[in-house]
């Protein structure tokens, strides 16, 4: 009986060994994959790097809108200005949003002033974007996770509070930093001075979206401008990588791959091949490939290639041009973006400065695209173009400003402002029947959004305008 | 007169034994009826009294009985029989097994062998031969139509593909969750999850298909909460507990086993073979266009040498599986051993698939003395093939123009052959993807009996393997005017480490504290440990064509995953009989964590079942012999993964660029404050025997709810996080399943069993939290907005499925149903108008599932068939949407008809307008653009759900063992023959490929959709067997 007792005390202490250790046996679920803190370089790398990839997914949704591309099908939603819920674009723009939220906080607990300040600018611009695009979106209740279901914020507060992170942001990029940026930053590898152009040229862009408005300032437009980019060489603008390639060009290689995308519509075709306005553009080579014969023709938005075949028919987007290289850069904001700016907040202060302002944009973006000095001249003194300060109106900055934001979604902005007018602009075929005959104002909120937080959701048409639109 | 004297000397001894109360002593012999092997420890009683004896070692027993006495023979595993005595002085009697007898003992949690008629829950045993009879190498498709309320789907034909295993419906909301049993061979847990590959689909292995079902003696299926309530957490779904053979006393058994197998498809679409290659019905010979050219009769005109291959025959081999096993089993009275060795190998149908698996496994026990013996189990299992992309490959057969010899697909440079196409044979030769398993499954146990009321157990085992994995994808030969499979080529090499531990201490006493009313007590400690790690390294663009190795290409990139999960638990178990008629079973269990937050990770939960033997207590008709009913109800309680309470961060694939790592923050938040769920069963049944135990009836009724379900919720995006892993949502599910046995024929020669079991399931997801409307479980591809999407929605059951469909008339806005019983809307171009509006299609959980089984035999002949069905349940198919996009299905060939569209215009009134249907020009001069079924027909997701119910034959096998007469000329002791069939499809409404295939593979839940799954096949096996 001895040694069953003696079991029995084993069993107990044992019993007990186990209890007291249990605790650190099951204190073991700290993630050894995924850190709990990221170091704000790290997330600087990542910010700059997606928010080329959301202008480039941004332009990608609007570029059927304002007809720089049309889909080869017939009837293709995106085309015909359907309801289509992309609830991918949204989630990459809150990804980045909610890095940047992180990325300010933590810059200002380590008094990062830089790293602060370039956040701000980030974040203005994403905020900007996506407002553009859905209007009112959750955003003061959003970010850091207060609640599962935010409620959405009104595009013209969500406006002061983009002009707000500028102006924070252009403080805090003029303090000194306590860790100084550096290749991290893939747009200015840490040139801070350019950040600063960058930040006064996003609030040209944003007041200048006011122009429609009765709170529109061109002073405030121009006054912005003046400490804004002086030359292509300030360009915000990711340069892509030979690991990661410019998703332009893969829009391209996949194209010649048979998986049909990038293709270009007729209306920009012939806006540039001297149909429309007179005058053929030398810069349509640089940016759009031609057909087996050498033609350039484009595809009608919402009819579809008809029976034309896959490949050699029409101009799509081909590999190796200026937007579509592999490493091309992605233009995030641009020098020539901002002359168009001046010339549109100028025309009615300063008609002149406008009229110089356009010709300059117009050169900058041809420069930039690398188009001979001879043809940039040619074309540039072809009446059609400088048709001279009295006859020059705004429909010119426009239609020029159409064609040299190819691709970048503020295009779309400028389209909606200037309510489609440009010549022989008209409704795609097949369109959406419920859009009454108009164009599309604004995208509708993504599925993923209405599942999950419907009741925040705002009742909104495709014909109901951002507040900037009249 | 010798003999008159004897005859008046033995009547005047019965007279006087007579006159002493008629006693005289019995003996005989008790042996077992199949092999005439003498059978030892029989209970012999007296009827109606309690005098009784047992047999010794030569099953020989002696009994002072009255004459008149009726001697009543019971063994367990044995049918009881009970003989008159009639004044005979030798009873020699044969008992005849059986296994599903009333005094069956069947293996529960931890191994614990119970008496099933003292259960209060259901429980489904599966013998050896029932599961080797069925052919199937992997072990959970062995059990397809044996077990009540247990479905099992084969994910597709491929060369070991998983089978999924669904025991009385679906039991989480969690999209991801696991909801298959655990998996548990000689009383330790195994892992049995499936980890399908990245990219493009290769239908891998569920990892109990390591184990050779020929190692395995017995299998139960524990399939409610009560059942499974020791084993806590890990069995929220049930519980697979499979028992191998073990050896036995006596002279050493050698077994050979060797099977040869074929297989083909069991069914195919119907195809078009009418109209070739090009688009709008003009012919063009490197068309990508595969089927929407003119008819052959137009092409043959244009070039005479045209042929329509039958490329959806022509692609497929015979597929060939070749199953050798060998065990060697014996032992004494100390020691016992079982030893064996398998090899399986198998060739699938798509060329270039296959799959083997070799196994090794040494079963021992040792009797150190009466008081201790220790056991140990191991088996060591080598797996792996090569795993054709059947997605891909099947895409690509889509592409394919049958004009062109599909398999004529290299040239004899080596690169492809083909007008321009990708030939679906050379990718599928040339990228290739193998994995080899290594695993070693163990386990010791030791017993302790100090007293005859008190054991001691502790169980310790491990499940150890590790995985390897290599993808390549060949670039460019190098050479002039190739069509490469990829512009640059890429490996990815992958290798998975994955080791559990499991500790298992328990103390048993029991007690029969009178002669009616006895107990027992279990207590024990449960402790679990799972490690596993994963790194996967991939590179791209290779440096020297054709030399596939890491090292030698551009871009290389690589990542790593490790978790480990530790969960304690202690348990007590008490178990009551009374009078072998009524039975109370009471459990507890604690669990600790390490998955939840320290402060929630401790949680109890307890079980009590019932059982009453009511045929022993109350007066019941002649023909009941046994009647029971049983009762249970039960808590279980569920941890979740490692590593989900926080925030992280990560770094996304992309990087390094420019040698730089970004990182984002991690998309997914973790409750901290994540609680355990809790599923809560109730179980009602009976089983009741009749006609002398010739029929069998087995009724349960359940109910059960999990709530505070852990789910990775989908939140919006703009709080800064996508899923939030949160406790939220309640799921029911409520059933009834039936179990009828009989013996229909039962004479000397010829026996009949059959079998039926059918179950009924009902589910409904009870509430999702306030502010989701929906949960997303998967979605799959169609063409032009014809995607599909199954969601839970609080309220309707599990499984539906939502997509587009054809605009109705009149149709309720505010319903989610399509209501197909109104006309369909015909727009003014006079086709149908579709409507993108996401509603439910269908439903992918079957109402009703079910088996049929008979098994006949005479003299040495066997014949056995299971037919099993299920019904009630839609699935998305594919394979349609693409049929139609490439004027593929049979029904293309309407593509030059003019009809009108029956149904009605916007006002109501009928549709009256012709249109045609092809492309391009029609009759009437109209453009019709691609065609009705490119811009119509393929955009409608209600084209491509349709019910996938299905009567299979699963198995059919005859064999014949060979007699006595036979075996005596030869150097064996049993010798056996078989021919068999498998999974025939008998009935099906579904128009395609076998409908149980679906592409998610057995770790998916979005099991509705048929991908363009690796089709069903039937098998033709040829088997021999041979026992020494």
């Amino acid at each position: 009986m001895n040694f069953l007792k003696n079991k029995y005390t084993y069993l107990v202490i044992s019993g007990l060994f186990m209890f007291s250790s249990c605790e650190d046996y099951l204190d073991i679920n700290d993630d050894p994959n995924n850190p709990t803190e990221a170091p704000i370089s790290a997330l600087t790398v990542n910010s700059t790097f997606e928010t080329a990839q959301n202008t480039f997914r941004m332009g990608n949704i609007t570029t059927n809108y304002v007809q720089h591309l049309a889909s080869p099908n017939p009837a293709s939603a995106s085309d015909v200005m359907d309801p289509v819920s992309y609830s991918g674009t949204w989630s990459n723009m809150y990804n980045v949003m909610t890095d940047l939220s992180d990325l300010i906080n933590q810059a200002s607990e380590t008094g990062a002033n830089h790293y602060q300040g370039i956040g701000q600018i980030l974040m203005a611009l994403n905020l900007g974007m996506t407002v553009d695009a859905w209007g009112s979106i959750p955003y003061s209740d959003g970010l850091d996770f207060q609640t599962i279901t935010p409620s959405y914020d009104g595009d013209i507060e969500l406006y002061q509070e983009i002009l707000r992170l500028l102006d924070e942001g252009l403080v805090n990029l003029s303090n000194t930093t306590e860790i100084s940026v550096g290749e991290d930053d893939f747009i200015y590898e840490g040139d801070i001075s350019k950040w600063m152009k960058l930040g006064n040229m996003l609030k040209a862009r944003y007041l200048n979206h006011y122009s429609e408005t009765d709170s529109y300032d061109p002073t405030a437009v121009l006054a912005a401008l003046d400490d804004g980019m002086e030359s292509n060489e300030d360009d915000a603008q990711v340069e892509y990588f030979p690991e990661e390639f410019n998703p332009w060009a893969d829009v391209a290689i996949d194209n010649a791959d048979l998986l049909l995308g990038g293709w270009i519509s007729e209306q920009f075709i012939e806006s540039m091949d001297g149909t429309l306005y007179g005058v053929q553009d030398p810069r349509l080579p640089y940016m759009v490939g031609a057909t087996d014969d050498g033609e350039y023709i484009g595809v009608e938005n919402g009819a579809g290639r008809g029976n034309a075949p896959e490949q050699g028919a029409r101009s799509v987007l081909e590999p190796d041009d200026f937007y579509t290289g592999e490493q091309s850069p992605i233009l995030i904001a641009t020098y020539f973006e901002q002359k168009f700016i001046e010339a549109e907040a100028a025309f009615n202060i300063d008609k002149s400065r406008s009229y110089q302002a356009y010709l300059t944009a117009i050169r900058a973006h041809m420069t930039k695209l690398g188009v001979e000095p001879a043809e940039i001249d040619a074309y540039i003194t072809n009446p059609e173009v400088s048709m001279g300060e009295s006859a020059f109106t705004m429909d010119e900055i426009f239609k020029e400003k159409w064609i040299a934001m190819f691709l970048h979604p503020e295009a779309w902005v400028d389209a909606r402002r200037y309510d489609y007018s440009y010549e022989d602009f008209d409704l795609p075929a097949n369109v959406n029947p419920d859009l009454n005959g108009e164009f599309i104002s604004r995208l509708a909120y993504p599925d993923s959004e209405v599942s999950r937080n419907g009741s925040n959701v705002p009742d909104v048409s495709l014909t109901d305008k951002i507040f900037w639109d009249n | 007169m010798r003999n008159k004297i004897t005859i008046m000397v033995l009547l005047a001894f019965f007279q006087f034994t007579g006159m002493f109360a008629q006693q005289q002593e019995v003996t005989g012999t008790v042996t077992v009826a199949n092999d005439g092997m003498p059978l030892p420890g029989v209970n012999v009683l007296v009827k109606g009294t309690n005098e009784g004896t047992v047999t010794d070692m030569e099953g020989k027993y002696a009994i002072e009985v009255e004459e008149d006495a009726v001697l009543v023979f019971s063994s367990l595993g044995f049918e009881r029989q009970e003989q008159a005595v009639n004044g005979r002085s030798m009873v020699n009697v044969t008992l005849v097994e059986n296994l599903e007898g009333l005094d069956e003992v069947v293996v529960t949690s931890f191994g614990i062998e119970q008496e099933k008629k003292s259960l209060g829950y259901s429980v489904q045993e599966i013998n050896a031969e029932e599961i080797t009879k069925t052919k199937q190498q992997n072990v959970v498709s062995a059990l397809q139509g044996q077990a009540a309320g247990v479905q099992i789907t084969n994910s597709g034909g491929a060369p070991g593909q998983s089978a999924r295993i669904i025991i009385r419906g679906v039991n989480s909301l969690d999209p991801n969750a696991d909801n298959q049993p655990l998996f548990v061979v000689d009383g330790v847990p195994i892992d049995n999850s499936t980890t399908e590959s990245e990219g493009t689909p290769r239908g891998l292995t569920n990892r109990a298909a390591d184990i050779n079902p020929n190692d395995i003696e017995s299998l139960n299926v524990l399939k409610g909460a009560a059942a499974t309530a020791l084993y806590g957490v890990r069995a929220a779904n049930g519980a697979v507990i499979i028992t191998t053979k073990k050896g036995k006393e006596g002279q050493v058994r050698i077994n050979l086993n060797s099977s040869i197998g074929f297989e083909d498809i069991n069914r195919y679409p119907k195809f078009q073979e009418v109209y070739g290659q090009g688009f709008s019905g003009e012919y063009n010979p490197d068309s990508f266009w595969p089927n929407w050219g003119p008819s052959m009769e137009e092409i043959n005109a244009i070039d005479p040498d045209v042929r329509f291959y039958d490329i959806w025959r022509d692609a497929f081999d015979t597929g060939v599986q070749i199953d050798n096993s060998l065990s060697i089993s014996g032992g004494n009275e100390k020691a016992t051993f079982y030893g064996s060795l398998g090899n399986l190998s198998h060739e699938g149908i798509m060329p270039f698939s296959d799959w083997n698996r070799t196994s090794a496994r040494l079963n021992g026990q040792v009797k150190f003395s009466e008081k201790f013996t220790f056991s140990g189990n191991l088996n060591y299992t080598i797996s792996g093939g090569n795993r054709v992309p059947h997605d891909r490959f099947m895409e690509r057969m889509m592409y394919w123009a049958p004009n062109h010899d599909v398999t004529d697909y290299i040239n004899p440079d080596g690169t492809m052959k083909t007008y321009s196409n990708t030939n679906p044979l050379y990718d599928a030769r040339f990228s290739t993807f193998e994995d080899e398993v290594n695993r070693t499954i163990g386990n010791f146990k030791f017993t302790y009996s100090p007293f005859d009321w008190l054991d001691i157990n502790y169980l310790i085992g491990t499940d150890y393997y590790s995985e390897s994995r290599t993808e390549i994808t060949p670039g460019p030969l190098g050479i002039d005017g190739e069509v490469p499979l990829s512009s640059t080529g890429s490996i990815s090499e992958t290798s998975i480490e994955s080791r559990d531990i499991n500790s298992n201490f328990f103390i048993t006493l029991s007690k029969d504290w009178t002669e009616k009313f006895g107990s027992t007590l279990r207590i024990g400690n449960d402790v679990f440990e799972r490690n596993y790690e994963r790194f996967d390294a991939s590179g791209t663009d290779f440096v020297i064509p054709q030399f596939y190795d890491l090292s030698y290409t551009n871009q290389i990139s690589n990542s790593q995953d490790k978790r480990k999960k530790r969960l304690v638990g202690l348990y007590g178990d008490l178990m009551l009989s009374y009078d072998d008629m009524l039975f109370l079973n009471i459990t507890a269990r604690n669990d600790w964590t390490s998955t939840l937050p320290i402060g929630n990770n401790s949680f109890f939960y307890p079980s009590v079942n019932v059982g009453w033997v009511f045929s022993e207590v109350i007066e019941t008709p002649e023909f009941l012999n046994f009647g029971k009913i049983r009762a249970s109800w039960a808590q279980v309680g569920k941890d979740t993964d490692p590593y989900l309470i926080g925030q992280t961060y990560t770094s996304p694939d992309v990087y390094p660029l420019n040698g730089q790592v970004g990182f984002t923050r991690f998309s997914r938040f973790g409750d901290p404050l994540l609680k355990p769920e809790e599923t809560t069963s109730i179980e009602f049944g009976t089983d009741l025997r009749l006609f002398e135990n010739r029929l069998g009836i087995d009724f349960t009724w359940y109910k059960s709810n999990s709530k505070d379900q852990i789910i990775p919720v989908p939140v919006s995006e703009s709080v800064g996080f996508s899923t939030f892993v949160t406790n939220a949502g309640e799921i029911k599910n409520k059933g009834v399943e039936f179990i009828v046995r009989g013996t229909p024929v039962r004479t000397e020669d010829f026996t009949w069993d059959v079998s039926l079991n059918a179950a009924y399931n009902k589910n409904e997801v009870v509430n999702i939290r306030e502010g989701i409307d929906e949960i997303v479980v998967g979605s799959q591809f169609g063409y032009a907005g014809s995607r599909v999407t199954m969601k839970l929605i609080e309220g309707e059951a599990y499984g539906n499925i939502f997509g587009s469909s054809y605009e109705r008339f009149g149709a309720d806005e505010n319903s989610i149903f399509l209501n197909e019983g109104l006309p369909i809307v015909i727009g003014e171009n006079g086709f149908p108008v579709r409507n993108g509006a996401q509603l439910v299609l269908g439903n992918t959980t079957p109402k009703w599932i079910g088996g049929l089984k008979n098994d006949f035999s005479y003299k040495g002949f066997d014949l056995s068939f299971l037919i099993d069905f299920r019904t009630g349940l839609e699935q998305y198919s594919q394979y349609d949407n693409f049929f139609a996009a490439f004027g593929i299905a049979e029904y293309t060939l309407a593509r030059n008809d003019t009809r009108v569209f029956n149904g009605v215009l916007a006002d109501g009134s009928p549709n009256t307008q012709e249109v045609w249907l092809g492309q391009g020009e029609g009759p009437d001069g109209r453009d019709y653009g691609a065609g009705f079924y490119r811009n119509t027909y393929r955009t409608v997701s209600e084209n491509f759900v349709s019910d996938a119910s299905f009567i299979k034959l699963r198995n059919i096998s005859l064999g014949y063992n060979f007699q006595e007469n036979i075996l005596k000329v030869l150097p064996f002791n049993s010798a056996r023959v078989s021919v068999a069939a498998n999974n025939i499809i008998l009935y099906t409404p579904w128009d395609g490929f076998d409908p149980e295939s679906f592409s998610a593979g057995a770790g998916g839940n979005a099991v509705g959709f048929t991908g363009l799954g690796y089709p069903g096949v039937q098998s033709f096996f040829f088997t021999l067997n041979l026992g020494l």
